[in-house]
């Protein structure tokens, strides 16, 4: 009954957690007491989600098509067939979508295997569905893609504001600094439309309009320069003068901006320093999402203080890092920059054109490929519009997917992996506070399943190309090439509690917000969809939706509607319902709360087997290709 | 008790002492994990025994009650198969705290009355217990002597030792703890009136040092009456995580989920692993009732579990043993201490005379 220290890879956090298992299964698990980040402690899903990891439909052997069945197939029969599906097409016909549930090791593997050996510069993550429109953003203000701060300093804070995050439910551990925060008197700004756990909490909370976050951001950074609340370096930065022209005037449907909330919350964030600004999807996935991100980073730059994003998935900030991207490579190397085409040009043995692939919204909507190999995403429930989506993954000649669940993805493919979880395999996963931490395997690989990064190497080999398959040496490369990560090795970050990437010492830039107009209310779709994530659902709910604790908390899906719009609507609590907008429909049990705003309606995510993606179109952020879907226009009607 | 009782073990000898132990039952102990983390586990050796551990998280409850536990496992079909004993290896827990001790001695009680578990029996049995004394309170969260059940023991032990610097004072409080001993008894010495002395000394001190208090007999008296308002206990609750964190690792609690786990070769294990009345879904019903609908009334179960007369009655003790694992385990600040510490605060407010409140 060994126990074995490895890293959480339920979100981003990163706990450390010893992990024991018997006969295949677990048979306990505990917090690290000393780790910065779990400090004895563990949230619902580090406590109770590991066996749903382990369960008892895992797919055990690789799955082929034969006619409409997926049946079970040998390795060898899978992998050759891949290839030669793969070598049937034009390199650019052939997409790759990775996930942030891979280790670094897989995610800079997978970049390398799309660009280096399939030639295509079709690759990306299904961060492109969530926390994508941070990455650039952040880069052109702050010049770090990640949080800058630790976690324990959030705990130091002197005052917060929190945009569009479910971050007590969703993030646990950073709830928890947050609480330690406020004991020690920091005060909360909160913008959400509806009243999340922070509400009790918060000193000022403001429920905007959904889709309306940017308005609000730029009448913050007005009011701000207006009552001189900036520090005085500040006004010596880069771009101070182009951002303070940029906001003459707040924009059109500033009428939707209480000015008054504003200069408070202005006034509270700027007298308490330090500030630590946080947001979470509810920015990342709204309408104009990079705006809302540099506009949250001048804030934090204005008044002296950090920025946290708050990405979902365990090594969302890793696959980033590790250019699993359409747009960049490795250590944020763009693609229009000759020098970092030609450095990896030179390390992986390839020609980089200066050419940005499809991201993985256009591999799905454009229809101009024919193959695309997924690796632990669950696209057709995280991308938008599930039934085009859908469809679309259905129309491709060939579709891989290594999952470890019979995923509504893997369903549409004609080859399915069987992949293995974190339990099963070595690696890093890089938390949320830049910390790549160690994960270590506990137990063997469940039936046939392989690791991501042996099943990359295996169609490499099958290609004609070896791949390197131990991770510790996939991570000496990423330390001699990605100068972020340089000097980590498995046994360094394994001697103290990871190995925390430094923040390049790059001075932040202001940079101008633009103003865009408020979207026209659709009389057709009255209701605006507020989704969120409740306290145990995680990723698309594949692997939390089988832990029988967790499962049972909530027995139904369901849909919060305020009483005076149920009213409206003639609606009654309990009632089954329709929800419906120009993309999709979803069926949801109806229940009535206050913390829903007039005009609104609240779908939670994730219970398995649908989601409230399906409402959204392929309509994205212009500048990071994120889809909006937040803020939807939505129409509630009783299933009868 | 009896002076015959009470014994001396040169720390010199203990290695042997333990060694000869182990030559009987498995040793379970405190045991050094990476940076800094110590948990109790099977040891290989004694040499593995960190005396000077602290105080662990995980505690020492799951050798006897385990945290996931496979009961048997079973085919369906034409004939219906069923496998599986209960695994109970001879174990001894070295170093275990006060509080734990206390904790077991009440899972006993649980576990055989009225209908006995064969499982945690069978565990029980097979398993001696050799607390450690705590010379001073291991963490700073910790409480026990609000809830008497440390820092050392007068009863419940099997064995007791309690670190006098040079060597160990043996109390041997029962049959089982004096067999355990047996094959090393050759290596205890009889103790002194000046090492009872000393180990006086070691009680007052341990005694004057807990930074904690809990004023547990005040919170029985609020809740057994039921005089706590429903809001009390919603405002409590607003800050929960709901991680269930304070149930899995209270060495009282003994809830427990069961689940048919299938296998891969089509056959079933009956497993059952450590549940959390703090969860919406442990009480709600086939019906879809939730008779504890609200994380405000989950925390008052669990404290009426905890703290009320009914269960003093039937378990003979309350419900804590102030080992502080719910204080420094929560994400929020709801352990036991401070849930009673606000229950104080807030109760004087709901019992102000009317024509008083009236007047201001």
């Amino acid at each position: 009954m060994d126990q074995i220290l490895t890293t959480c890879g339920l979100c981003s956090c990163g706990c450390a957690m010893y992990v024991r298992q018997e006969g295949g299964r677990i048979s306990g698990v505990s917090p690290s007491a000393h780790h910065p980040v779990s400090t004895a402690r563990l949230c619902i899903k580090g406590w109770n989600a590991l066996p749903a990891l382990l369960g008892e439909e895992r797919l055990r052997t690789p799955l082929i098509r034969k006619g409409k069945h997926l049946e079970p197939t040998s390795w060898k029969e899978a992998i050759a067939y891949t290839a030669s599906s793969l070598r049937q097409c034009h390199p650019k016909e052939i997409g790759i979508i990775g996930s942030g549930k891979l280790t670094n090791e897989e995610c800079y593997s997978l970049a390398k295997f799309a660009r280096s050996i399939i030639k295509t510069p079709n690759v990306d993550s299904g961060s492109r569905f969530a926390d994508a429109s941070a990455t650039g953003a952040l880069l052109a203000t702050i010049g770090t893609s990640a949080s800058q701060v630790d976690l324990n300093t959030i705990a130091h804070a002197g005052s917060m504001l929190i945009v569009g995050a479910n971050v007590m439910e969703q993030l646990p551990h950073i709830g928890s600094r947050i609480l330690d925060a406020i004991e020690n008197g920091c005060q909360i700004v909160v913008l959400d439309p509806r009243d999340s756990k922070l509400a009790p909490l918060a000193s000022t909370y403001i429920h905007p309009e959904p889709g309306t976050d940017l308005l609000w951001m730029r009448a913050l950074l007005r009011a701000i320069l207006d009552l001189k609340l900036c520090t005085d370096s500040s006004t010596e930065l880069l771009g101070f003068e182009e951002l303070r022209n940029s906001l003459e005037s707040i924009g059109p449907g500033q009428l939707a901006v209480d000015t008054e909330v504003v200069k408070e919350a202005a006034e509270t964030i700027a007298h308490n320093p330090p500030l630590v600004v946080m947001f979470g999807l509810g920015v990342m996935q709204q309408a104009n999402s990079s705006e809302i991100v540099k506009a949250l980073a001048n804030i934090a730059t204005l008044l002296g203080g950090s920025i946290v994003p708050l990405r979902g998935q365990a090594n969302a900030q890793g696959a980033s890092e590790m250019g699993m991207a359409h747009d960049f490579l490795p250590g944020y190397g763009m693609l229009s920059d000759p020098t970092s085409r030609k450095f990896w040009g030179i390390v992986w043995d390839c020609e980089l054109a200066d050419e940005v692939g499809m991201s993985a919204v256009d591999m799905i909507q454009s229809g101009d490929l024919k193959a695309m190999m997924i690796f632990g995403e669950n696209v057709a429930l995280s991308a938008p519009n599930s039934k085009a989506t859908s469809a679309a993954l259905e129309k491709l000649d060939f579709l891989a997917v290594a999952d470890l669940y019979m995923t509504e993805t893997a369903k549409l493919a004609d080859i399915v992996f069987p992949a293995c979880s974190f339990l099963e395999k070595d690696g890093t996963f890089t938390n949320i506070e830049r910390r790549a931490q160690c994960v270590r395997r506990v137990l063997e690989p469940i039936g046939e399943s392989r690791s991501d990064l042996d099943i990359m190497a295996d169609i490499a080999a099958e290609l004609g190309t070896n791949m390197q398959r131990d991770p510790k040496k996939v991570l000496n490369e990423i330390a001699t090439g990605v100068t972020l990560y340089r000097g980590i090795s498995y046994e360094k970050a394994g001697e103290s509690w990871g190995y925390q990437v430094p923040l390049n010492g790059v001075i932040p830039k202001l940079i101008p917000v633009s103003a865009v107009d408020v979207p026209e209310q659709d009389d057709a779709y009255p209701l605006k969809l507020v989704s969120s994530r409740a306290i145990f659902p995680q990723h698309t709910g594949s692997v939390a939706c089988r832990s029988s604790v967790l499962a049972r908390e909530y027995p139904e899906t369901y849909a919060e509607l305020g009483e005076a719009d149920a009213e409206k609507l003639g609606l009654r609590a309990g009632a089954l319902i329709k929800i419906s907008s120009k993309s999709g429909t979803l069926t949801r049990r109806l229940l009535l709360s206050d913390s829903v705003r007039r005009g609104c309606i609240h779908v939670p995510h994730y219970f398995g087997g649908d989601s409230p993606n399906a409402l959204a179109s392929y309509e994205c952020d212009p500048e990071s290709g994120v889809p909006i879907y937040k803020g939807l226009s939505v129409k509630v009607e009783a299933v009868k | 008790m009896k002076t015959t009782d009470a014994l001396i073990l040169k720390k010199s000898d203990a290695l042997m002492f333990f060694a000869s132990v182990a030559s009987k039952m498995r040793l379970i102990a405190p045991k050094r994990f990476f940076g800094g983390d110590v948990m109790f586990d099977v040891i290989e050796s004694p040499k593995d025994i960190v005396w000077e551990y602290g105080h662990d998280i995980y505690p020492p409850k799951r050798f006897l009650l385990p945290h996931y536990e496979d009961m048997f496992r079973y085919k369906t079909g034409k004939s219906v198969e069923v496998e599986g004993g209960i695994e109970a290896p001879m174990q001894a827990i070295v170093g275990i705290r006060s509080c734990d001790v206390t904790a077991i001695r009440f899972q006993e009680r649980f576990f055989s009355n009225p209908i006995v578990d064969p499982y945690y029996k069978a565990r029980l049995d097979n398993t001696v217990l050799f607390s450690l004394v705590c010379g001073k309170p291991p963490r700073k969260e910790c409480f026990c002597m609000c809830c008497d059940a440390g820092p050392y023991l007068d009863a419940g032990f099997d064995v007791q030792l309690t670190d006098l610097g040079d060597r160990f004072l043996v109390e041997i409080g029962n049959d089982k703890g004096r067999e355990a001993c047996a094959p090393g008894a050759y290596m205890l010495g009889k103790a002194q009136p000046k090492d009872f002395a000393e180990r006086k000394q070691i009680e007052l001190q341990a005694d004057s040092l807990f930074e904690t208090q809990a004023y547990i007999a005040k919170a029985i008296n609020y809740i057994s009456n039921n005089d706590v308002p429903e809001e009390v206990w919603e405002e409590i609750a607003e800050t929960c995580f709901r991680c269930g964190a304070c149930t899995n690792l209270c060495p009282v609690c003994t809830c427990y989920t069961v689940d048919e786990i299938k296998l891969a070769d089509g056959s079933y294990v009956r497993s059952r692993s450590w549940d959390s009345c703090q969860f919406a879904g442990f009480t709600r019903e086939a019906s879809g009732y939730n008779p504890r609908p609200t994380p405000g009334s989950r925390i008052l179960r669990r404290f009426y579990h905890k703290a009320s007369y009914p269960y003093i009655v039937r378990d003979g003790r309350h419900g804590c043993v102030g080992c502080g694992r719910c204080v420094f385990t929560c994400l929020a600040d709801l352990g036991v201490p401070t849930v009673i510490k606000r229950l104080r605060r807030a109760m004087p407010k709901y019992f102000e005379p009317q024509e008083k409140a009236a007047e201001v």
